[in-house]
C-alpha cells in the first residue's frame, strides 16, 4: 500500500512539473530544457532554509518561488532573444550551468553528498510525515495548480500565448507585447516548477544534484510532448504512464539496471513516433490557403 | 606550458567535432543531436572489434568508423528523410534526433555496461618532456591526426565536386535542384563525411581518456558551443570559436577547478548568444526566404 501511495505522490510531483512546462512549451511555443533546473532550485532552497535555519514551509515555499522566479526571469530575458533550435540549445546550457552550481558549489550545497535530514512539512502543528497525509497535501496542491494553469491559459493572456506560438509576427502586429508575454510565461512556469521541488525535497527528505540533471529535463519535456503539448488532461495521463512504466517493467521481472535503460528507450521511441505522427508544418497550411485564394 | 599543451589537445578535438557537426548542420539545417552517438559508436565499436573479437587495432578502427557511418546513414534515410519530406519545423526534427540519441545511447549502455571501457592494450608510458610540460605519445597522435583529417576535410569541402555540391545545397536547395544537383545525394555525402569525422574524434578521445556511454553528448555540446560562437562562416571563425572555448575551459580549470569546465563553456555560449548572436563571423543564418 505504501508503495502505491509513493507512486501516487511521484505522479503528483511530475504532474506539477509537466503542466507548468506546458505553459512554456505548449502555449508560448518555447521548448525549454531548463525545467529540471528550476525544480532543483526549489528543492535546494527549501532544503537549505529548513535544515540550516529551521524555517517553516510558509517561509521556504515563497522564498523558493521568489528565487526561481528571479532566475527564470533573468534566464528568459537572455533566451527570448533566440528562436527554435537555438532556444533549445541555450536552455540546455542554462540547465547545465544550474546543475554544475548545485553539484560544485560545495560550501553551500554540499555538492554530490546532497542534503540529508530535511524535516517534513508542518502546517499549524500537524506534520505531514505519513505517506497518506502527504499524498492528500500534494493532490490538494496539484488541484490548485491545475485550476490556476487552466484559468491562465483561458484568460486573455493565455490567448496571446497561443497566438504567438502560432504566428509571432502576426501577434506583434496586433499590438501585443510578444517579448513580455514570453518572459512572463517562462517566469510563471519556473515558479510553479519550484513548488514541485519543495514537495519533492520534503517528501524524500534527502536530495542530491543527480535528481536535477539534463536527463530529468528531457524526461519532463518528453512527458509534455507525448501528452500533446497543450492539453492538461492528456499531459496528466502521459505523466501517469511514464512514471508507472519503469514499475511495470519491474513487475515483468526485468532487473532494475536494464529496466532503467528500457524505460529511456521507450520514451525515446515515443518521442520519435510522436514527431512522426503529429509533426506538422504550419507553412503548408498557409500555402493551401494561398492556393485557394489564387484559384 | 602544460596548460598550452592541454589547450592545443582539446582545441584540435573540439575543432574536429565542430567541423563534423557543421558539415551536417549546413546541409540539413537542424541540430542533429544524434551526432553524439557517432562519437560514442566510433569508440565502442573499436573496443568491440579489437578487444572482444580480437582484430588488429588499425583494422578494427577502420571497421568501427565504417559501421558508425552506416548507422548514421540509416538514421538519415529511415527517420530524417521522411520527416524532412513532411517539411516539419526544425525544432521538431531536433526533438526527434534527441529521441534517437536517447534510444541508441541506452542500447550502448545495455550492451556494453555503464562502466568505463578501454581498448588500450599497450603500456601507459611517461610522456615526453617539452619545456617543462608533459605530453604523451597518444596526445601527439591525437593532435597530428586531427590536424591532418581537418585539412583533408577542408580540401574535400572547398576543392572537390562533392564539397561544392554540399555547399550549393546548403546555401540554396531549390536553386541547386534546378542546376541538377541532387539534394539527397549532397545530404548523404555530408552525413558520410560528418559522421566519419565524428567517429575518428571518438576513437581519438577514447584512446586518451577511455570511454563511457555518455561521452559523446558532452563532447558534442562543446562542438555545438564552438560552432555557435564561431558562427556559420568560414573555417577560421570556427577555429576562433574552438580556440576561445578551449582556452576559457582550461583557464577555468587552472584557476578554479576542473569541475567548472562545463559551466564555463555554457556561460560563454550564453554571453555570446546575448551580445553577438551570429558569432564571430557575423554571418546570418538563412532562417527565412522571400
Amino acid at each position: 500500500m505504501d508503495y502505491i501511495l509513493h507512486l501516487a505522490i511521484l505522479i503528483a510531483i511530475y504532474t506539477i512539473l509537466s503542466q507548468s512546462l506546458s505553459i512554456v512549451a505548449g502555449y508560448s511555443g518555447q521548448l525549454s530544457l531548463a525545467h529540471a533546473g528550476f525544480y532543483g532550485i526549489g528543492a535546494y532552497t527549501t532544503a537549505l532554509l529548513s535544515v540550516n535555519f529551521g524555517l517553516s514551509v510558509f517561509v521556504t515555499l515563497p522564498m523558493a518561488m521568489l528565487l526561481s522566479g528571479i532566475i527564470a526571469f533573468i534566464v528568459s530575458k537572455i533566451a527570448v532573444k533566440t528562436v527554435d533550435d537555438y532556444y533549445i540549445i541555450i536552455t540546455l546550457g542554462i540547465q547545465v550551468v544550474i546543475f554544475s552550481i548545485l553539484n560544485n558549489w560545495q560550501e553551500v550545497t554540499r555538492g554530490p553528498l546532497g542534503i540529508p535530514a530535511i524535516p517534513s512539512i508542518k502546517i499549524f502543528g500537524f506534520a505531514f510525515d505519513s505517506k497518506l497525509s502527504f499524498l492528500i497535501l500534494s493532490v490538494f496542491i496539484v488541484a490548485i495548480i491545475w485550476y490556476l494553469i487552466n484559468n491562465l491559459v483561458k484568460s486573455p493572456f493565455g490567448r496571446v500565448l497561443r497566438a504567438l506560438s502560432e504566428d509571432e509576427i502576426f501577434t506583434k502586429s496586433l499590438g501585443k507585447n510578444v517579448y513580455q508575454a514570453k518572459i512572463i510565461s517562462f517566469t510563471i512556469s519556473g515558479m510553479l516548477a519550484s513548488i514541485a521541488g519543495v514537495l519533492y525535497a520534503h517528501y524524500i527528505s534527502y536530495i542530491d544534484p543527480t535528481s536535477f540533471t539534463i536527463d530529468e529535463s528531457i524526461f519532463i519535456l518528453s512527458i509534455v510532448i507525448i501528452g500533446g503539448m497543450r492539453n492538461l488532461k492528456t499531459i496528466f495521463l502521459a505523466t501517469v504512464f511514464l512514471v508507472l512504466l519503469p514499475e511495470a517493467l519491474r513487475f515483468v521481472g526485468m532487473p532494475s539496471n536494464i529496466a532503467a535503460n528500457i524505460r529511456q528507450i521507450i520514451y525515446g521511441i515515443a518521442l520519435i513516433l510522436v514527431i512522426f505522427q503529429y509533426g506538422n508544418n504550419r507553412d503548408k497550411l498557409k500555402t493551401k490557403r494561398i492556393n485557394k485564394a489564387n484559384a | 606550458m602544460q596548460i598550452i599543451i592541454n589547450i592545443i589537445i582539446s582545441l584540435s578535438l573540439i575543432l574536429l567535432l565542430a567541423q563534423s557537426f557543421k558539415i551536417i548542420y549546413l546541409s540539413v539545417k537542424f541540430f542533429h543531436l544524434a551526432h553524439a552517438i557517432s562519437i560514442t559508436l566510433g569508440a565502442y565499436f573499436t573496443y568491440l572489434f579489437s578487444i572482444e573479437i580480437g582484430f588488429n587495432l588499425i583494422v578494427s578502427i577502420i571497421i568501427a568508423i565504417t559501421v558508425s557511418v552506416i548507422i548514421s546513414l540509416i538514421i538519415y534515410l529511415v527517420i530524417y528523410k521522411p520527416l524532412q519530406n513532411k517539411k516539419i519545423p526544425n525544432w521538431q526534427l531536433l526533438i526527434a534526433s534527441l529521441g534517437i540519441y536517447v534510444v541508441l545511447q541506452n542500447l550502448v549502455s545495455m550492451y556494453f555496461g555503464d562502466d568505463t571501457k578501454s581498448f588500450r592494450t599497450w603500456e601507459v608510458k611517461e610522456g615526453h618532456q617539452i619545456l617543462g610540460a608533459y605530453i604523451t605519445d597518444v596526445q601527439i597522435i591525437t593532435i597530428v591526426v586531427s590536424i591532418v583529417v581537418l585539412i583533408l576535410s577542408w580540401l574535400l569541402i572547398e576543392k572537390t565536386n562533392i564539397g561544392k555540391q554540399i555547399k550549393a545545397v546548403s546555401s540554396n536547395p531549390s536553386l541547386s535542384n534546378i542546376f541538377g544537383i541532387s539534394t539527397n545525394k549532397a545530404i548523404v555525402s555530408s552525413f558520410i563525411l560528418g559522421s566519419g569525422l565524428a567517429s575518428i574524434a571518438g576513437v581519438l578521445i577514447a584512446t586518451d581518456t577511455d570511454m563511457t556511454p555518455t561521452m559523446g553528448f558532452n563532447w558534442l555540446l562543446y562542438a555545438v558551443v564552438a560552432m555557435i560562437i564561431g558562427g556559420m562562416g568560414k573555417m577560421r571563425y570556427l577555429f576562433m570559436g574552438a580556440l576561445l572555448l578551449a582556452t576559457a575551459q582550461h583557464l577555468s580549470a587552472y584557476y578554479l577547478d576542473s569541475k567548472w569546465m562545463n559551466a564555463t563553456a555554457y556561460i560563454i555560449l550564453i554571453v555570446f548568444l546575448f551580445f553577438k548572436p551570429y558569432g564571430f563571423s557575423g554571418k546570418k543564418l538563412k532562417k527565412a526566404e522571400l
